[in-house]
């Protein structure tokens, strides 16, 4: 028998070792935890069947009016317009039978991430403009290199320009989500090919579809494994150090799969395209998506250009 | 020609291949395998297999020596030509030893679609196999899920079946078993018990001695030094001890009959005689 060395045999603590304290976690393991929940979300964003006008369109229609439609979101100035937007983008979801919980990040969390980030978009300090709301009173002065107004202040231009901004990114993710609800993954790709994608990006993207979710499992494992050996705080340093360790134990299993992967493509002929099983046809009511989605947008721009 | 009298359907002659900055993993390796053979290829963990595997699938291609494939040489050249890159891609299968990274398509469906619809072939007969093949695997109400919803098990039923709908005449197989439970893995060898009927050339990496007599007729063992140290049928291999502890598929063990305590070469499942002495 392999004789155990004695302090594996009695498990004592060596002399002089610090007090236990629980490991200080929470925050990343929480976080890591609700990234991997909204992943989960997101991909595979579709679900269902095929059965149902926008569902059954050709990828390529659904594409060429939802990527139209975006770039005409983009360029939208008003509040009415774009409110117009995501409320149609919202009835055709619900037309399709999308389940809501699929919208919930456009609705949601687009909004709240893009309001975060035009924060200081809202302030004088970056937006000229009528102080509505006074939040600091520097009288004057500066702050390094850069001079202080006199009062720190939201004003209605910054919120204005913020609450586009909200709304703009709002529409668009809510677009981009509901094309994704409504089409297969393959067949998206295929479309985006047939429409003159490059074939590398288009590999790409499905291989991030794939998976995204595996290697977040992958990060979530490593995090836990990490966290199953914790016993005390090693401090900021150590702290960074096992992050950049961690970075790059999963860049190594990253490029592992994407090795393994190519391996067993080619494996099973690959070609360098992607064929698809039961190729959908260009009927008669693609034009008409086309064309609705045409005049959905020539609408909003009208809406959008009225005078007040 | 093969030991079994076969024409061989791979032969490998004095290959040699490492990994870029690291020692060979592979050392002066020779063997054929015949049509219709089933082939074990065994040894400790890093003695070689998985790489053996995929230097046989035209995958990885070797420093030194050469391997081929009815006759022609697995080469970058040859496999990117046709006729001969595509009917190598169809009649060789690969079953990967980690089913994720082969499964990569978003549902079953689509992943038994993808070799066949590489080929070029009509869809009403991609379509035709698919269904066949999903009821022979048992996996037909698997059709529309993600594999990545599925069990280990389910995986990689469904990895052999992204093979067969091919009808691939050999199969590389890179430790079939691991990480299944007892039911999936007595299917699965059942399932290539019929294959091996019909006539296919198994090739399997493993390391695993008690899969050798559902899986094999001859076992080529590779050593820790990554070399072959004996190429004969399953019995003679299982018999001999000293190769099996030599090359580290077999360990020295002691355990307790009461107050007796004695040691033996050790190896779970297989049954084997060996002399020892008690003492107390």
């Amino acid at each position: 028998m392999t004789a155990l060395p004695e302090w594996l045999r009695t498990g004592a603590d060596p002399e002089g070792a610090p007090p236990r304290r629980p490991p200080p976690h929470r925050l990343l393991r929480r976080t890591l935890a609700a990234l991997g929940r909204s992943l989960a979300l997101l991909v595979p964003a579709f679900e269902g069947t095929d059965s149902g006008p926008l569902r059954a369109a050709d990828p390529r229609a659904k594409l060429i009016a939802a990527v139209g439609l975006i770039v005409v979101a983009t360029s939208l100035r008003g509040a009415v317009p774009l409110a117009a937007c995501i409320a149609i983008t919202v009835g055709l979801a619900a037309g399709a039978k999308v389940a809501p919980r699929r919208l919930l990040p456009a609705l949601v969390a687009v909004p709240l991430a893009s309001a975060a980030l035009m924060l200081p978009a809202t302030l004088n300090l970056v937006s000229a403009g009528a102080p509505l709301l006074v939040l600091w009173r520097p009288a004057g002065g500066g702050l390094g290199p850069w001079r202080l107004p006199e009062v720190v202040a939201v004003t209605s231009e910054g919120l204005l320009v913020a609450g586009r901004m909200v709304l703009r990114t709002t529409a668009c993710a809510a677009l981009a989500l509901l094309l994704a609800a409504t089409t297969r993954p393959q067949r998206l790709l295929g479309g985006l090919r047939s429409l003159g994608v490059p074939q590398a990006f288009v590999l790409v993207l499905a291989m991030a579809e794939r998976y995204l979710a595996v290697l977040l499992r992958s990060a979530q494992e490593l995090h836990l494994a990490r966290l199953a050996r914790s016993v005390a705080p090693l401090g900021v340093r150590r702290e960074e150090a096992w992050a950049a360790a961690g970075m790059g134990a999963m860049f190594r299993r990253t490029r592992s799969l994407a090795d393994a992967v190519t391996l067993a493509m080619i494996s099973r002929g690959f070609s360098g395209e992607v064929r698809l099983l039961r190729p959908t046809r260009w009927r008669g009511r693609d034009w008409l998506l086309v064309g609705a989605a045409a005049a959905v947008a020539a609408a909003l721009l009208v809406l959008d250009r009225r005078p007040a | 020609m093969s030991e079994t009298g076969a024409s061989p359907v791979f032969e490998v002659e004095g290959v040699r291949f490492a990994y870029p900055g690291q020692p060979p993993c592979l050392d002066g390796v020779t063997f054929e395998v015949g049509r219709g053979e089933r082939l074990a290829l065994v040894g400790a963990n890093g003695s070689g297999k998985s790489t053996l595997l995929h230097l046989l699938d035209g995958l990885f291609f070797p420093e030194s020596g050469r391997v081929a494939y009815l006759g022609s040489d697995l080469t970058e050249r040859a496999l990117d030509s046709a006729p001969f890159g595509p009917l190598f891609r169809r009649e060789v299968g690969f079953l990967f030893q980690n089913s994720e990274a082969q499964l990569f398509c978003p549902t079953v469906e689509d992943e038994l679609a993808f070799g066949p619809l590489q080929m070029g072939w009509a869809e009403d007969e991609v379509l035709r196999r698919i269904e066949d093949t999903l009821a022979l695997l048992e996996i037909g109400k698997l059709q529309d899920r993600a594999p990545a919803a599925l069990s280990a098990g389910e995986r990689k039923r469904v990895a052999l079946a992204s093979l067969l709908v091919l009808a691939p005449s050999v199969l590389l197989l890179d430790e079939p078993t691991a990480g299944l439970d007892p039911r999936s893995q007595s299917l699965l060898l059942g399932i290539l018990e019929a294959l091996h009927g019909r006539g296919l050339t198994l090739v399997t990496a493993t390391h695993d001695l008690t899969l050798l007599p559902h899986l094999a007729d001859r076992v080529v063992v590779l050593s820790e030094e990554h070399r072959i140290v004996a190429d004969g049928p399953p019995e003679n291999v299982l018999a001999d001890t000293d190769l099996l502890l030599a090359v580290n598929l077999i360990h020295a063990h002691s355990h307790r009959h009461g107050r007796l305590v004695h040691s033996h070469p050790h190896q779970h499942v297989v049954a084997h005689d060996h002399g020892h002495e008690h003492e107390e």
